[in-house]
């Protein structure tokens, strides 16, 4: 036990003293909040750029309108340009505005119906798909407003009973969480977080299991691992060696913990989104170590064993795509799981081993599933650690001391089928 | 489970224990029955051409592959876990952590072969000051020669005190100077009761130190024993003459069944039971001899005789 506490220090000191690791330290938080930050930023910044539409306005008058409706909304990007030349028929002002469109004058057109009000017809000229997201997004609501007030009006419906028919439903939120305690939520800020740990959790399970494989082909590489074998059996040597990388990445992840504590102590606000502790369960934060640790190890066990079976990082790829897809298929399927976290799909997504430190921990995030569910993936987890830890530890053996030759899938498949 | 020394047999008596030692990777058999004695003490080489088995029943020996049957007993005692600490191994395939210091990496492989953290440092120190790389300590290896890369590599062999070392094709790849101070290392050992087992498919270097051999061929073992016992076991095959004059000797020699020359002298080659004096009496008579030499069997001559004479009952 003493030669795997020997090993543990070794990796956890070369690794925790190397300059990658202050360097990732220390801009981590800034990626993640990027990740964080950058939607909110770019989701309040409405995103869309200055656009021309030309119009035909044939019924007279809803060009003004629409003008009036846009400045409401602060829509002030938007330029609209009346197609009419005086006197012509407005068959020649569409004309003139489809040249304008081709010619790129202007973004997009719309011609409205000389009856508009009574037919409500548009007609829509776009050049592209992101025109399309103008019509939908920003010309049909507007004209849905005129038409709807407009007739309003016609019908002489004085405008109290129009605001009361207009009137929205008016929305308050609570979550009533296990211990019957109802709570009111900013459901966006719990979002978002739970959002950024699964990005933690997918990032260090990525980057920490990489680097067992490394560290596993450099042992190799450098002609150590037989010397090493002479003192220490395979499984020690794999388990000192998860450990210590894995310690490295909890030390990582704690000191981010700590200044993510220290900052929101300060109240640190980005837009309309703040940091949020309260969203910080005791289920969260331990479902969060957890998944972490279970979801490394199951990795860092997998991934050492293809280290084992490779001589050099290149030759690892091809074995490396599949496990990968593993990490990367759950990022996938998240907006699935989202949508119902309770369906029969994602209770099964979410209890497959390799999916669980993203898909269950997301629905612990969500919506906290039965402990029944959470205890099983926590046990298949478990259970399949153990599996890839005889796996790799039986690749250990035999591919450690292969030279040479690149290995393949069938040689691998022989290695696990042989005692 | 670690050995103490009255556990330890005496100097001449049986410390490690091969039997019936047997490795098949699928159809090839890379160790087959192998069964050795090796003595306390000696310095025990273990011969054969490339692809005998030797790595496969080394790396038996020190559960790096686990055999498919046999018994490899330390000291009388099965050779498992914690037993391994009392071997130094240096195999063929060797390297260091190129990013690690020297100092650090003398340290870490000492822990590993169970020396306590305060204890491997001083004796990190002690080896470093011994290999003249004292002032290497903080650097790392890369900065370091190859030639200085192998003493750092004998240091970590030794650095644990092991009663058994083995040393798999240790002179290959060794510049001239570390092949004499490695020697020097290995006789040293000895005079303290350390056993050295070391293979090597240049038996040139092996007859030069080793006091006993075993040749191994094909996997299985086809000699064993004190060089000398196994070279008494394969008498005289050659004598060398020369004569004053310009002679070629006659064909039909009593006892000779091949004749080569070479730079003015001849090489006799003797078939089985050869009469020496009866050789002499005719040579004497051909001319003034100048040269009458008797050929002591090389090792590898004792080592292609012996696979002739393996492979011909294999046969049989």
């Amino acid at each position: 036990m003493s030669k795997v506490l020997t090993i543990i220090r070794k990796e956890y000191l070369e690794r925790v003293r190397s300059k990658s690791f202050v360097i990732g330290t220390l801009l981590g938080p800034a990626f993640m909040s990027m990740f964080v930050v950058l939607p909110v930023l770019l989701a309040t910044s409405g995103g869309d750029d200055a656009r021309t539409i030309g119009v035909v306005d044939a019924a007279g008058g809803v060009l003004a309108r629409i003008e009036q409706v846009f400045a409401e909304e602060e829509r002030t990007r938007v330029t609209l340009v009346p197609f009419a030349r005086p006197g012509a028929s407005s068959q020649a002002s569409v004309e003139d505005l489809k040249a304008a469109l081709q010619v790129g004058e202007i973004d997009a057109g719309v011609v409205l119906d000389a009856d508009f009000i009574g037919t409500g017809k548009v007609v829509f000229y776009g050049k592209s798909v992101s025109s399309m997201v103008m019509r939908d997004d920003v010309l049909r609501p507007a004209l849905n407003r005129i038409l709807r007030e407009s007739r309003f009006a016609e019908a002489a419906v004085p405008d109290s009973l129009f605001n009361y028919l207009s009137a929205r439903t008016d929305w308050t939120t609570f979550t009533v969480t296990a211990e019957g305690s109802e709570e009111q939520q900013n459901e966006e800020a719990a979002f978002i977080a739970a959002i950024a740990l699964i990005m933690i959790i997918y990032i260090m399970v990525l980057m920490y299991g990489n680097h067992t494989l490394t560290a596993v082909i450099e042992e190799k590489s450098s002609r150590m691992v037989e010397v090493l074998l002479a003192s220490v059996s395979p499984g020690n040597l794999m388990l000192g060696k998860v450990m210590g990388i894995g310690l490295a990445g909890l030390t990582q992840f704690g000191v981010w913990a700590l200044a993510f504590f220290l900052i929101s102590q300060q109240g640190v606000s980005v837009g309309s989104f703040s940091l949020d502790v309260h969203f910080l369960t005791p289920t969260i934060l331990v479902s969060f170590v957890m998944f972490f640790l279970l979801g490394f190890f199951l990795y860092a066990t997998l991934y050492a064993g293809i280290g084992a079976m490779c001589n050099s990082v290149q030759d690892s790829q091809q074995f490396q795509g599949p496990l990968t897809m593993g990490l990367v298929l759950p990022m996938m399927l998240l907006s699935l799981v989202l949508r119902a976290p309770d369906s029969t799909l994602s209770v099964v997504l979410s209890m497959i081993p390799l999916f669980a430190p993203v898909l269950m921990f997301m629905r612990v995030c969500i919506e906290t599933p039965p402990l029944w569910q959470i205890l099983l993936s926590w046990a298949l987890l478990a259970v399949s650690i153990w599996l890839s830890a005889r796996a790799a530890g039986k690749l250990f053996r035999m591919g450690i001391l292969m030279y040479g030759a690149s290995p393949t899938w069938a040689g691998l498949m022989k290695v696990l089928r042989d005692r | 489970m670690t050995i103490q020394p009255p556990d330890l047999p005496g100097l001449g008596e049986t410390i490690l224990t091969l039997e019936g030692v047997s490795k098949a990777y699928g159809e090839k058999r890379a160790a087959q029955d192998v069964n050795l004695r090796i003595p306390r003490g000696s310095i025990y080489g273990f011969l054969g051409p490339n692809g005998a088995g030797k790595t496969t029943t080394i790396r038996s020996i020190m559960r790096i592959i686990l055999p498919d049957s046999g018994r490899i007993e330390l000291a009388g005692r099965p050779l498992a876990g914690a037993m391994l600490d009392h071997i130094g191994y240096l195999p063929e395939e060797r390297g260091l952590y190129r990013k690690m210091k020297c100092g650090d990496q003398l340290v870490y492989l000492a822990e590993l072969k169970g020396v306590p953290r305060r204890d491997a440092v001083l004796r990190a120190d002690r080896w470093l000051e011994r290999m003249g790389l004292a002032d290497y300590r903080d650097k790392k290896v890369d900065s370091l020669s190859k030639g200085m890369q192998q003493k750092i590599q004998f240091a970590a062999t030794f650095i644990a005190e092991p009663v058994l070392v083995i040393l798999d094709e240790v002179f290959s790849g060794l510049d001239p100077l570390n092949i004499e101070l490695l020697r020097d290392m290995i006789l040293e050992e000895k005079a303290k009761g350390t056993t050295i087992l070391f293979s090597t498919h240049m038996l040139a270097e092996a007859e030069k130190i080793c006091d006993s051999i075993c040749l191994i061929e094909g996997g299985k073992v086809i000699i064993d024993g004190p060089l000398d016992r196994v070279r008494a076991e394969f008498p005289l095959r050659s004598v060398r003459v020369a004569w004053e004059q310009d002679v070629t000797p006659p064909e039909g020699l009593p006892g000779v069944i091949r004749m080569t020359r070479s730079e003015g002298t001849w090489r006799l080659t003797l078939g089985e039971g050869a009469d020496l004096d009866a050789l002499l009496h005719v040579l004497t008579g051909l001319g003034r001899l100048t040269l009458y030499a008797a050929n002591r069997p090389t090792l590898s001559e004792i080592f292609l005789e012996a696979v002739a004479r393996h492979r011909g009952e294999v046969r049989s």
